[in-house]
Protein backbone atom coordinates (compact mmCIF):
# COMPACT_ATOMS: atom_id res chain seq x y z
CA UNK A 1 0.00 0.00 0.00
CA UNK A 2 1.65 3.55 -0.91
CA UNK A 3 2.02 5.44 1.98
CA UNK A 4 -0.51 7.97 3.67
CA UNK A 5 0.70 11.69 3.32
CA UNK A 6 1.55 13.80 6.09
CA UNK A 7 -1.87 15.49 7.25
CA UNK A 8 0.11 18.26 9.09
CA UNK A 9 -0.90 21.14 6.70
CA UNK A 10 -4.36 19.52 5.60
CA UNK A 11 -7.71 21.73 6.57
CA UNK A 12 -9.71 20.54 9.10
CA UNK A 13 -12.53 19.82 6.63
CA UNK A 14 -10.30 17.86 4.64
CA UNK A 15 -9.06 15.90 7.53
CA UNK A 16 -12.57 15.99 8.62
CA UNK A 17 -13.39 14.16 5.20
CA UNK A 18 -10.52 11.45 5.57
CA UNK A 19 -11.48 10.69 9.04
CA UNK A 20 -15.32 10.22 7.71
CA UNK A 21 -13.82 7.52 5.08
CA UNK A 22 -12.32 5.67 7.89
CA UNK A 23 -8.52 7.04 8.03
CA UNK A 24 -7.20 6.64 11.44
CA UNK A 25 -4.36 8.72 10.78
CA UNK A 26 -7.27 11.63 10.04
CA UNK A 27 -8.82 10.61 13.29
CA UNK A 28 -5.15 10.83 14.90
CA UNK A 29 -4.20 14.12 13.24
CA UNK A 30 -7.58 15.77 15.01
CA UNK A 31 -6.59 14.18 18.57
CA UNK A 32 -3.12 15.64 17.65
CA UNK A 33 -4.63 19.25 16.86
CA UNK A 34 -6.78 19.79 19.24
CA UNK A 35 -5.59 18.02 22.52
CA UNK A 36 -3.87 20.48 24.33
CA UNK A 37 -7.25 23.45 23.52
CA UNK A 38 -9.28 20.56 24.56
CA UNK A 39 -7.53 19.22 27.54
CA UNK A 40 -6.91 23.81 28.41
CA UNK A 41 -10.09 24.71 28.43
CA UNK A 42 -11.34 21.40 30.65
CA UNK A 43 -8.45 21.72 32.81
CA UNK A 44 -9.13 25.30 33.24
CA UNK A 45 -13.09 25.39 33.99
CA UNK A 46 -12.72 22.05 36.20
CA UNK A 47 -8.90 22.64 37.90
CA UNK A 48 -8.27 18.76 38.63
CA UNK A 49 -5.44 17.04 35.84
CA UNK A 50 -6.84 13.57 36.23
CA UNK A 51 -10.38 14.42 35.68
CA UNK A 52 -9.62 16.99 32.98
CA UNK A 53 -8.45 13.89 31.18
CA UNK A 54 -10.70 12.08 31.21
CA UNK A 55 -13.18 15.06 30.40
CA UNK A 56 -10.83 15.64 27.36
CA UNK A 57 -11.17 11.85 26.32
CA UNK A 58 -14.64 11.51 26.70
CA UNK A 59 -15.17 14.86 24.46
CA UNK A 60 -12.56 13.09 21.74
CA UNK A 61 -14.57 9.95 21.64
CA UNK A 62 -17.62 11.56 21.31
CA UNK A 63 -16.96 13.75 18.23
CA UNK A 64 -14.48 10.87 16.97
CA UNK A 65 -17.47 8.37 17.03
CA UNK A 66 -19.29 10.44 15.77
CA UNK A 67 -17.27 12.17 12.80
CA UNK A 68 -20.19 11.36 10.14
CA UNK A 69 -22.46 14.03 11.50
CA UNK A 70 -20.07 16.77 11.24
CA UNK A 71 -21.68 19.39 9.65
CA UNK A 72 -18.86 20.89 7.14
CA UNK A 73 -20.28 24.87 8.16
CA UNK A 74 -19.77 24.58 11.32
CA UNK A 75 -15.51 24.77 12.27
CA UNK A 76 -14.57 21.50 13.93
CA UNK A 77 -12.57 23.53 16.49
CA UNK A 78 -15.65 25.06 17.83
CA UNK A 79 -17.67 21.88 17.53
CA UNK A 80 -15.06 20.34 19.93
CA UNK A 81 -15.37 22.91 22.05
CA UNK A 82 -18.67 23.04 22.42
CA UNK A 83 -18.71 19.38 23.75
CA UNK A 84 -15.87 19.75 25.51
CA UNK A 85 -18.03 22.60 27.54
CA UNK A 86 -20.63 20.74 27.87
CA UNK A 87 -18.47 18.03 29.36
CA UNK A 88 -17.02 20.05 31.72
CA UNK A 89 -19.66 21.98 32.76
CA UNK A 90 -21.98 18.85 33.61
CA UNK A 91 -18.98 17.39 35.48
CA UNK A 92 -18.83 20.70 37.62
CA UNK A 93 -23.12 20.22 37.73
CA UNK A 94 -22.08 16.97 39.65
CA UNK A 95 -19.31 17.69 41.77
CA UNK A 96 -17.93 20.77 43.15
CA UNK A 97 -14.28 20.78 42.90
CA UNK A 98 -12.14 23.94 44.39
CA UNK A 99 -8.51 21.83 43.71
CA UNK A 100 -6.15 24.37 41.97
CA UNK A 101 -2.92 24.44 40.91
CA UNK A 102 -1.27 27.23 39.27
CA UNK A 103 1.93 26.89 38.76
CA UNK A 104 3.17 24.79 36.02
CA UNK A 105 1.51 22.49 33.77
CA UNK A 106 -1.11 19.74 35.45
CA UNK A 107 1.32 16.94 34.03
CA UNK A 108 4.00 18.34 35.11
CA UNK A 109 6.66 16.27 36.92
CA UNK A 110 9.95 17.37 37.53
CA UNK A 111 10.93 20.93 38.19
CA UNK A 112 12.35 21.54 34.48
CA UNK A 113 8.94 20.37 33.00
CA UNK A 114 7.60 22.96 35.75
CA UNK A 115 9.58 25.60 34.48
CA UNK A 116 9.18 24.24 30.56
CA UNK A 117 5.02 24.50 31.17
CA UNK A 118 4.30 27.52 33.68
CA UNK A 119 2.31 30.69 32.47
CA UNK A 120 4.59 32.01 30.10
CA UNK A 121 6.42 35.02 30.15
CA UNK A 122 5.84 37.82 27.94
CA UNK A 123 8.55 37.84 24.87
CA UNK A 124 8.93 41.69 24.52
CA UNK A 125 9.43 41.43 28.76
CA UNK A 126 12.06 43.92 28.97
CA UNK A 127 13.32 43.64 32.21
CA UNK A 128 13.72 40.53 34.53
CA UNK A 129 11.31 42.93 37.15
CA UNK A 130 8.83 42.90 34.16
CA UNK A 131 9.44 39.04 33.60
CA UNK A 132 8.62 38.51 37.52
CA UNK A 133 5.89 40.19 37.32
CA UNK A 134 4.67 38.61 34.57
CA UNK A 135 5.06 35.12 36.07
CA UNK A 136 3.12 37.11 39.50
CA UNK A 137 0.13 38.10 37.15
CA UNK A 138 -0.24 34.39 35.40
CA UNK A 139 0.00 32.77 38.55
CA UNK A 140 -3.22 35.32 39.77
CA UNK A 141 -5.11 35.26 36.69
CA UNK A 142 -5.29 31.56 36.96
CA UNK A 143 -6.26 31.53 40.81
CA UNK A 144 -9.00 33.99 39.69
CA UNK A 145 -9.98 32.62 37.21
CA UNK A 146 -10.81 29.19 39.06
CA UNK A 147 -12.94 32.10 41.23
CA UNK A 148 -15.34 32.76 38.27
CA UNK A 149 -17.98 31.17 37.36
CA UNK A 150 -17.45 28.09 34.88
CA UNK A 151 -19.85 30.30 32.29
CA UNK A 152 -17.68 33.12 32.72
CA UNK A 153 -14.39 30.99 32.45
CA UNK A 154 -15.21 29.11 29.14
CA UNK A 155 -16.02 32.24 27.54
CA UNK A 156 -12.83 33.82 28.81
CA UNK A 157 -10.40 30.75 27.54
CA UNK A 158 -12.27 31.00 24.64
CA UNK A 159 -11.98 34.86 24.16
CA UNK A 160 -8.69 35.13 25.10
CA UNK A 161 -6.48 31.78 25.36
CA UNK A 162 -8.06 29.90 21.98
CA UNK A 163 -8.69 34.07 20.48
CA UNK A 164 -12.35 33.87 19.35
CA UNK A 165 -14.46 36.48 18.45
CA UNK A 166 -17.83 37.18 20.59
CA UNK A 167 -19.51 35.59 17.66
CA UNK A 168 -17.86 32.38 17.44
CA UNK A 169 -18.00 32.00 20.90
CA UNK A 170 -21.58 32.46 21.04
CA UNK A 171 -22.08 30.15 18.29
CA UNK A 172 -19.51 27.46 20.14
CA UNK A 173 -21.55 27.73 23.62
CA UNK A 174 -25.40 28.10 22.37
CA UNK A 175 -25.74 31.95 23.62
CA UNK A 176 -26.94 34.87 22.22
CA UNK A 177 -24.11 37.35 21.48
CA UNK A 178 -25.16 40.16 24.05
CA UNK A 179 -24.58 37.14 26.64
CA UNK A 180 -21.36 36.44 25.26
CA UNK A 181 -20.76 40.14 25.62
CA UNK A 182 -22.07 40.55 28.89
CA UNK A 183 -20.21 37.46 30.49
CA UNK A 184 -16.99 38.69 29.28
CA UNK A 185 -17.24 42.11 30.53
CA UNK A 186 -18.43 40.60 34.07
CA UNK A 187 -15.52 38.28 33.89
CA UNK A 188 -13.32 41.27 33.13
CA UNK A 189 -13.99 42.86 36.55
CA UNK A 190 -14.20 40.22 38.24
CA UNK A 191 -10.90 39.53 37.07
CA UNK A 192 -10.03 43.14 37.73
CA UNK A 193 -11.26 43.13 41.20
CA UNK A 194 -8.77 39.79 42.35
CA UNK A 195 -6.01 41.28 40.48
CA UNK A 196 -6.28 45.04 42.21
CA UNK A 197 -3.74 44.11 45.14
CA UNK A 198 -1.19 43.40 42.03
CA UNK A 199 -1.68 47.35 40.53
CA UNK A 200 0.73 49.10 42.98
CA UNK B 1 -14.58 65.45 23.19
CA UNK B 2 -16.06 63.44 26.20
CA UNK B 3 -16.86 65.11 29.67
CA UNK B 4 -17.72 62.32 32.04
CA UNK B 5 -15.23 59.25 32.55
CA UNK B 6 -15.67 55.78 30.55
CA UNK B 7 -18.27 53.64 31.38
CA UNK B 8 -17.12 49.46 31.72
CA UNK B 9 -18.32 48.85 28.63
CA UNK B 10 -16.56 51.11 26.87
CA UNK B 11 -13.38 50.13 28.52
CA UNK B 12 -14.19 46.55 27.36
CA UNK B 13 -14.32 48.09 23.79
CA UNK B 14 -11.14 50.00 24.17
CA UNK B 15 -9.48 46.81 25.64
CA UNK B 16 -10.92 45.03 22.55
CA UNK B 17 -9.21 47.25 20.56
CA UNK B 18 -12.35 47.85 18.43
CA UNK B 19 -12.20 49.58 15.53
CA UNK B 20 -15.21 51.90 14.03
CA UNK B 21 -17.40 54.89 14.59
CA UNK B 22 -17.63 56.42 18.03
CA UNK B 23 -13.85 55.11 19.28
CA UNK B 24 -12.25 58.10 18.48
CA UNK B 25 -13.79 59.94 20.99
CA UNK B 26 -13.18 57.96 23.34
CA UNK B 27 -9.33 57.60 22.74
CA UNK B 28 -9.09 61.12 23.04
CA UNK B 29 -10.78 61.27 26.49
CA UNK B 30 -8.38 58.27 27.83
CA UNK B 31 -5.57 60.95 26.46
CA UNK B 32 -6.89 63.43 28.60
CA UNK B 33 -8.19 61.65 31.40
CA UNK B 34 -5.60 60.52 33.91
CA UNK B 35 -8.11 58.88 36.48
CA UNK B 36 -9.41 56.41 32.94
CA UNK B 37 -6.20 56.00 31.54
CA UNK B 38 -5.40 54.31 34.90
CA UNK B 39 -8.44 52.23 34.55
CA UNK B 40 -7.78 51.13 30.90
CA UNK B 41 -4.08 50.15 31.65
CA UNK B 42 -5.46 48.19 34.75
CA UNK B 43 -7.84 46.17 32.64
CA UNK B 44 -5.53 46.41 29.61
CA UNK B 45 -2.77 44.54 31.77
CA UNK B 46 -5.40 41.79 32.80
CA UNK B 47 -6.66 41.04 29.30
CA UNK B 48 -2.70 41.29 28.23
CA UNK B 49 -1.99 38.52 31.32
CA UNK B 50 -5.18 36.27 29.87
CA UNK B 51 -3.87 36.56 26.13
CA UNK B 52 -0.45 35.37 27.48
CA UNK B 53 -1.85 32.36 29.23
CA UNK B 54 -0.59 28.84 27.58
CA UNK B 55 -2.19 26.07 27.31
CA UNK B 56 -1.64 23.08 29.09
CA UNK B 57 -0.56 19.33 27.40
CA UNK B 58 -2.50 16.18 28.87
CA UNK B 59 -0.22 13.22 29.82
CA UNK B 60 1.65 11.88 27.32
CA UNK B 61 -0.11 8.65 25.69
CA UNK B 62 -3.89 11.03 25.25
CA UNK B 63 -4.09 10.28 21.52
CA UNK B 64 -3.76 6.38 21.75
CA UNK B 65 -6.10 6.10 24.77
CA UNK B 66 -8.39 8.42 22.71
CA UNK B 67 -7.72 5.75 20.10
CA UNK B 68 -8.50 2.84 21.45
CA UNK B 69 -11.71 3.60 22.50
CA UNK B 70 -12.72 4.92 18.97
CA UNK B 71 -14.50 2.82 16.50
CA UNK B 72 -12.66 3.92 12.74
CA UNK B 73 -15.05 2.31 10.57
CA UNK B 74 -14.57 2.62 6.92
CA UNK B 75 -18.18 3.20 5.01
CA UNK B 76 -19.20 0.09 2.77
CA UNK B 77 -19.22 2.06 -0.05
CA UNK B 78 -16.15 3.54 0.74
CA UNK B 79 -14.61 -0.28 1.33
CA UNK B 80 -16.07 -1.20 -2.17
CA UNK B 81 -14.22 1.46 -3.58
CA UNK B 82 -11.11 0.72 -2.46
CA UNK B 83 -11.88 -2.42 -2.83
CA UNK B 84 -12.45 -1.74 -6.77
CA UNK B 85 -9.31 0.37 -6.86
CA UNK B 86 -7.20 -2.70 -5.54
CA UNK B 87 -8.45 -5.05 -8.28
CA UNK B 88 -6.84 -2.67 -11.00
CA UNK B 89 -3.38 -3.41 -11.70
CA UNK B 90 -0.38 -1.18 -11.59
CA UNK B 91 1.15 -1.73 -14.36
CA UNK B 92 -0.10 0.50 -17.59
CA UNK B 93 -0.39 -2.56 -20.01
CA UNK B 94 -2.47 -5.04 -17.77
CA UNK B 95 -4.77 -1.88 -17.34
CA UNK B 96 -5.41 -1.21 -20.93
CA UNK B 97 -5.44 -5.21 -21.68
CA UNK B 98 -8.12 -5.23 -18.29
CA UNK B 99 -9.62 -2.31 -19.80
CA UNK B 100 -9.93 -4.37 -23.47
CA UNK B 101 -11.35 -7.12 -22.36
CA UNK B 102 -14.00 -5.16 -20.43
CA UNK B 103 -14.83 -3.28 -22.88
CA UNK B 104 -15.23 -6.20 -25.28
CA UNK B 105 -17.79 -8.19 -22.50
CA UNK B 106 -19.74 -5.44 -21.99
CA UNK B 107 -19.77 -5.15 -25.95
CA UNK B 108 -20.96 -8.53 -26.09
CA UNK B 109 -23.70 -8.73 -23.50
CA UNK B 110 -25.02 -5.49 -24.93
CA UNK B 111 -25.04 -6.79 -28.04
CA UNK B 112 -26.95 -10.71 -27.05
CA UNK B 113 -29.50 -8.11 -24.88
CA UNK B 114 -29.92 -5.84 -27.96
CA UNK B 115 -30.88 -9.23 -30.33
CA UNK B 116 -32.98 -10.77 -27.80
CA UNK B 117 -34.79 -8.19 -26.99
CA UNK B 118 -35.18 -8.02 -31.18
CA UNK B 119 -36.49 -11.92 -30.94
CA UNK B 120 -38.59 -12.13 -28.18
CA UNK B 121 -39.70 -15.56 -28.99
CA UNK B 122 -36.25 -16.97 -28.23
CA UNK B 123 -35.75 -13.93 -24.94
CA UNK B 124 -39.43 -15.98 -24.10
CA UNK B 125 -38.39 -19.62 -24.54
CA UNK B 126 -34.93 -18.52 -22.69
CA UNK B 127 -36.70 -16.84 -19.55
CA UNK B 128 -39.24 -19.01 -19.23
CA UNK B 129 -36.55 -22.04 -19.44
CA UNK B 130 -33.94 -20.18 -17.05
CA UNK B 131 -37.49 -19.60 -14.18
CA UNK B 132 -38.14 -23.24 -14.80
CA UNK B 133 -35.02 -24.61 -13.81
CA UNK B 134 -34.81 -22.33 -11.29
CA UNK B 135 -37.90 -23.56 -9.84
CA UNK B 136 -37.04 -26.66 -9.98
CA UNK B 137 -33.61 -26.73 -8.15
CA UNK B 138 -34.55 -24.55 -5.40
CA UNK B 139 -38.08 -27.03 -5.12
CA UNK B 140 -36.23 -29.97 -4.87
CA UNK B 141 -33.26 -28.36 -2.64
CA UNK B 142 -36.24 -27.27 -0.05
CA UNK B 143 -38.04 -30.04 -0.35
CA UNK B 144 -35.15 -32.37 0.82
CA UNK B 145 -33.99 -29.84 2.95
CA UNK B 146 -37.56 -29.68 4.58
CA UNK B 147 -37.46 -33.67 4.76
CA UNK B 148 -34.13 -33.75 6.28
CA UNK B 149 -35.00 -31.23 9.19
CA UNK B 150 -38.40 -31.78 9.90
CA UNK B 151 -39.53 -35.41 8.46
CA UNK B 152 -42.03 -36.55 5.90
CA UNK B 153 -44.87 -34.28 6.61
CA UNK B 154 -43.15 -31.25 6.19
CA UNK B 155 -42.07 -32.54 2.56
CA UNK B 156 -45.68 -32.78 1.72
CA UNK B 157 -46.82 -30.10 3.18
CA UNK B 158 -43.98 -27.80 0.79
CA UNK B 159 -45.29 -30.06 -2.20
CA UNK B 160 -48.85 -28.41 -1.99
CA UNK B 161 -49.68 -24.31 -3.24
CA UNK B 162 -49.86 -23.07 0.48
CA UNK B 163 -46.57 -24.50 0.90
CA UNK B 164 -45.01 -22.85 -2.08
CA UNK B 165 -45.65 -19.62 -0.53
CA UNK B 166 -44.43 -20.03 3.06
CA UNK B 167 -41.70 -21.78 1.77
CA UNK B 168 -40.88 -18.35 -0.86
CA UNK B 169 -41.92 -16.15 2.10
CA UNK B 170 -39.64 -17.47 4.36
CA UNK B 171 -36.65 -18.18 1.69
CA UNK B 172 -36.98 -13.89 0.91
CA UNK B 173 -36.82 -13.39 4.78
CA UNK B 174 -33.72 -15.61 5.04
CA UNK B 175 -31.91 -13.68 1.63
CA UNK B 176 -32.71 -10.68 3.55
CA UNK B 177 -30.88 -11.71 6.04
CA UNK B 178 -28.20 -13.00 5.10
CA UNK B 179 -27.68 -9.59 2.63
CA UNK B 180 -27.92 -7.49 6.11
CA UNK B 181 -25.43 -9.86 7.54
CA UNK B 182 -23.32 -9.58 4.60
CA UNK B 183 -23.05 -5.91 4.44
CA UNK B 184 -22.45 -5.82 8.19
CA UNK B 185 -20.06 -8.36 7.69
CA UNK B 186 -18.43 -6.27 4.48
CA UNK B 187 -18.66 -3.42 7.30
CA UNK B 188 -16.99 -4.60 10.04
CA UNK B 189 -14.18 -6.41 7.48
CA UNK B 190 -13.44 -3.37 6.55
CA UNK B 191 -12.54 -1.62 9.78
CA UNK B 192 -8.71 -0.60 9.05
CA UNK B 193 -5.59 -2.21 10.62
CA UNK B 194 -4.17 -0.12 13.33
CA UNK B 195 -0.79 1.88 12.45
Amino acid sequence: MAPRPDLTNVPDADVVALAQRGREDAFREIVRRYERPVFSLIYRMVRDSATSEDLAQDTFIKVLNHIDKYRPEFKLSSWLFKIANNVAIDHLRRKQLDTISVSGSPNAATESEIEATSFEIADGAESALDAMEARELGGSIEKAIAKLRPEYRACIMLRHVEDRSYEEIAATLDLPLGTVKTYIHRARIELRGYLEHLRE
Amino acid sequence: MQHRHLLPNELDLLVDDEAGFGMAPLRAHVESCAECADQLAAAQRVAGGLDRLTRFAPSPGFANRVMAQVQVIEPWHVALTETAKGLVPRNRTLRVVMATTAALLATGISGAAVWLSLRTDVALYLGSSIAERARVVVGDGATSLARTLLGEGASTLLGSGPGVLIAGTVGLLLSGAATAVALRSLATASRRTRE
